[in-house]
């Protein structure tokens, strides 16, 4: 029983690091390639400060591009992870929860109405529509938050109704909302330092909370009842939970916009590999997403240059194979 | 006394007419540039065709990837040897910084979201384009002439412009209504006068058969509605080789409007009607307009 124990752990670290390999792989890849290129030696001494030839193309856009698709990545990631160990059913998503779609109608409404609005106020727009979205939602299925699926439906009703708003604005008024339109495809075009601090400020507020619900999210894995009897405080667990796992996807929302099947891919693959325990789950679960849109970044500089494609067009591309790929031989609820 | 406050007049003078000797009012700040730019690069089509008004050849273009998108008559006049710089929603920024060039031209819708990126690069003329009207395109490219110190050759030219309009107008003795519409695979878009075709139509003293009171430049619309605009000359220009206007022709309200009656219902060039905004853009126009009610 230790032994294997043991070898579970010294498994876990191995995949971990593999994972961490690879994400250093797309990170070095995506600072070196892109529709400029620049040899790799030139990349070294602009990164170590030794030259300033390529400064911008280096440092003030591809560093910071990095950086960000990871973060987003793992945010989403991470909130997949919590969202599913809540609802604990193959499907679930931040995206089902209506919170992607809050943020979007948010942003498309407050775009229409005020077609000179500058873009920096999206990220702000998107997150106080994604917390409306979730007070909406709560508030709606607090009677059954003992039935997962039944706040499963919720939310995809919630985000049918609000994708219908959507749809009505861009019927309505094509060329106001052409901007929020971009936005919303996904993407992590233009984004630069400046999007770097809301992030960082909402994960390191965050990420110790998901750390700290890990242990309590194993417990509820046992069960409500089980849960129950060993003192979980069932109902205030999921509550907290889901506010960690929705607000991790709003600010990755606000930033990126709508960028789609990392939610639900990253953890599928962590638990594939990794099992269930939620402490080893966070960083391989973060891993994945941050090396899922830093390649789906990637490529969407690279494919087609000058051309940039939405990375959110490429994680679906990536992530809809993938997911049926994993579906089709999962066994781990 | 005298003297040194001439002197000190003649010290300041100079200073002005060496820092910031360019300086021009766009749509988010300041242009403020030392001396005429070379190294331009134009991130929407209507800026290309005010440089080629100047006889400016830009020397990066966000072409879609595609220079044939930039009329025949512009590249006839300024050449095609530009670097794409990608889609104009969302333009290389790599490519553009490594250009090195000393003025960016970018569009307020587009590109504000990148404005600060883009000054990092280079001084940034950031002015209206996409959904720009008619009179609004004509403001905008003096500032794009003014930023070559061009701007009293550019009003000129907007003048010889606006008689040129003046005498096709005057060519024109029709009160027949003339509207353009683009079809995608995504649908019929009709052009209002809020829109750029809509707006040099209107400048031919030609009417536009929606109403004036649409606040919309671009207005999506169904057979159904189609029927009822009614109008007497209708333009279409296609992205595409199957597209909605395609499925409008097999529906039998299709020949209840009068331009198909009459056989004036007319497929033409998109990249001339609706993405190549400018005054090289807008007098072909004209010339097709005329020639269309000729026959």
């Amino acid at each position: 029983m230790f032994s294997q124990s043991l070898r579970q752990s010294n498994k876990s670290i191995y995949i971990g690091l593999i994972f961490l390999a690879l994400w250093m792989f797309f990170a070095v890849w995506h600072v070196s390639a892109g529709a400029v290129a620049i040899p790799w030696r030139e990349v070294l001494s602009n990164v170590v400060g030794y030259s300033d030839e390529h400064e911008f193309i280096i440092m003030g856009y591809r560093l910071p591009r990095m950086l960000i698709a990871s973060l987003v990545g793992a945010s989403l990631a991470l909130s997949g992870l919590l969202v599913q160990g809540v609802i604990r059913n193959p499907l679930a998503s931040p995206d089902v929860l209506g919170v992607t779609a809050g943020a979007s109608l948010a942003v498309v409404f407050v775009n229409a109405m005020l077609p000179d609005i500058a873009v920096v106020w999206f990220p702000v727009i998107a997150l106080i529509g994604g917390g409306i979205s979730t007070v909406l939602l709560l508030s709606i299925a607090k009677p059954v938050l003992h039935h997962p699926a039944a706040l499963a439906l919720i939310g995809i009703a919630l985000a049918a109704v609000m994708s219908a708003g959507i749809d009505y604005f861009l019927i309505s008024r094509p060329m106001e909302i052409n901007l929020s339109l971009i936005w919303m495809t996904g993407s992590v075009w233009g984004r630069n330092w400046s999007h770097l601090p809301i992030l960082l400020s909402f994960f390191a507020v965050l990420l110790p909370c998901a750390i700290w619900l890990a242990y309590r999210l194993d417990l509820l894995s046992l069960g409500d009842q089980t849960a129950h009897g060993i003192g979980v405080d069932v109902q205030r667990l999921r509550i907290v939970t889901l506010l960690v796992a929705i607000s991790l996807a709003c600010v990755a929302v606000s930033v990126c916009g709508n960028i789609g099947f990392i939610g639900l891919i990253a953890p599928h693959a962590a638990r594939f590999l990794f099992g269930n325990r939620h402490i080893a789950l966070i960083p391989l679960a973060m891993l994945i997403g941050a090396v899922l849109l830093l390649s789906a970044d990637l490529f969407a500089r690279i494919l087609m240059p000058p051309i940039e494609l939405p990375a959110g067009i490429l994680t679906a591309l990536i992530g809809a194979p993938y997911f049926i790929f994993l579906l089709s031989r999962y066994k781990h609820w | 006394m005298l003297k040194r406050t001439l002197f000190l007049m003649a010290a300041l003078l100079v200073t002005t007419l060496s820092f910031g000797q360019i300086s021009v009012q766009d749509e988010l700040g300041t242009l403020e540039l030392d001396s005429v730019p070379e190294r331009v690069v134009a991130l929407e089509f209507s800026f290309v065709d005010a440089l080629a008004n100047l006889d400016i050849a830009p020397i990066g273009v966000a072409d879609d990837g595609d220079k044939t998108r930039v009329i025949e008559q512009i590249r006839a006049r300024i050449g095609d040897e530009w670097v794409s710089l990608g889609s104009r929603s969302q333009p290389s920024l790599e490519v553009i910084a490594s250009l090195n060039p000393d003025l960016i031209i970018a569009d307020r819708e587009r590109h504000e979201a990148i404005y600060e990126d883009l000054k990092r690069i280079a001084p940034t003329l950031i002015l209206k384009s996409r959904g720009e009207t008619y009179e609004d395109n004509l403001k905008a490219v003096v500032k794009v002439a003014a930023a070559f110190d061009r701007a009293d050759e550019m009003e000129k030219k907007v003048a010889e412009h606006g008689a040129k309009m003046d005498q096709f107008a005057a060519q024109i003795d029709s009160d027949a209504s003339v509207m353009f519409a683009v079809s995608s695979a995504r649908g019929v878009t009709m052009h209002t006068p809020k829109a750029y075709a809509g707006g040099v139509v209107n400048r031919l003293g030609l009417r536009s058969p929606v109403p004036e009171e649409t606040e919309d430049a671009y207005v999506r619309t169904t057979i159904e509605r189609l029927v009822k605009v009614n109008p007497d000359y209708f333009l279409v220009g296609e992205y595409g080789d199957e597209t909605v206007i395609d499925t409008f022709k097999e529906n039998s309200l299709w020949n209840v409007m009068n331009a198909v009656k009459n056989d004036r219902y007319v497929e033409t060039d998109p990249r001339l009607w609706s993405l190549n905004r400018g005054m090289i853009a807008a007098e072909i126009m004209a010339e097709e307009i005329i020639a269309l009610l000729e026959e």
